[in-house]
């Protein structure tokens, strides 16, 4: 193998890396210092404008909070912080195995990434379904959008998030297909650190999102 | 023996926060104090999320601190209605 590999730099365009850089961890194999993150920069903008939204979900849920603090520190006991936490570690977890899976691209193995990828998807998987399982206990419980601001605030916003996840699996399967079409490897892996920077946008935004709902 | 990754290790540090977060809900603390020490938690936890798995600690001009500033917006605005909440 040549000595230099072509890795991105984060924005379109690349630079000369010795091979062994290459190798190794999913840090690993990304230049020293680039001027762009990591992924095509379109998907940045989309995920700003994703994290703007979530912020102001996250200040109108806390300053509704303060309107009627009572009520929120009631409605929140009913929630399952079990199943929140099972949630919480999926994600995390899920995107641990993402930037593995960036790392393997980068060490020009698909197969291992794509092996990365299905243990991230099957993560996002639990998500959905522990989350399903919140959802139908609740509504069971005759719990609806309408039944109090709490739960208008707690059924919009993990819905709102619940989408992402679904959105970030279609992104991910989406990734690992093209991997297993031979689409990328050590010399073009910027779809993959495209989809990792949307999948971790959406762990990133459920890790305020947990301990604001369910435990504060 | 073998090195442990760095995001290995930060993954497990991830998974030490959340296990803290979910026993201090488990012990039913509260209070000001308790929340925005949670909160606190919480913005690290991202931080580490933004620098080692986003990637952005490889990065240097503005776009190295993006995450970090949008913590601080709905931390700050989180924060401030906690406190408010308790006066």
């Amino acid at each position: 193998m040549n000595a230099t590999v072509q890795v991105m730099t984060g924005r379109p365009g690349s630079v000369s890396l010795p091979d062994q850089q290459a190798q190794g961890s999913a840090g690993e194999g990304a230049p020293e210092r680039a001027a762009w993150p990591p992924g095509d920069l379109a998907i940045w903008i989309f995920i700003l404008a994703e994290l703007a939204v979530f912020a102001i979900f996250f200040a109108a849920y806390a300053f509704a909070r303060m309107g009627e603090l009572e009520l929120f520190v009631t409605y929140q006991q009913t929630l399952d912080t079990n199943l929140a936490l099972i949630n919480t570690l999926a994600l995390i977890t899920s995107s641990y195995f993402v930037v593995r899976a960036v790392g393997r691209i980068r060490a020009d193995d698909a197969r291992g990434c794509i092996r990365w990828l299905a243990g991230a998807l099957a993560l996002g998987g639990l998500f959905l379904g522990v989350k399903s399982i919140e959802y139908a206990h609740l509504f069971g419980e005759g719990v609806r959008l309408s039944t109090n601001t709490f739960y208008t605030f707690y059924l919009s916003l993990t819905f709102f998030h619940f989408l992402h996840v679904v959105m970030g699996m279609v992104i991910l399967a989406a990734v690992a297909v093209k991997a297993a079409q031979g689409h990328y490897g050590r010399a073009e892996y910027t779809g993959v650190e495209t989809g990792a920077s949307y999948w971790h946008m959406v762990d990133l935004v459920w890790l305020i999102l947990f301990p604001l709902v369910y435990v504060m | 023996m073998t090195a442990i990754r760095p995001e290995t290790l930060v993954w497990l540090v991830l998974v030490a926060l959340t296990l803290l977060t979910w026993g201090v809900g488990q012990e039913g603390l509260n209070g000001p104090a308790v929340s925005l020490g949670l909160l606190g938690v919480a913005l690290f936890k991202g931080y580490l999320v933004g620098d080692w798995f986003m990637g952005l600690r490889r990065v240097r001009g503005p776009w190295r601190w993006v995450i970090a500033l949008w913590l601080l917006l709905p931390g700050g605005l989180i924060a401030l209605a906690f406190l408010l909440a308790a006066r």
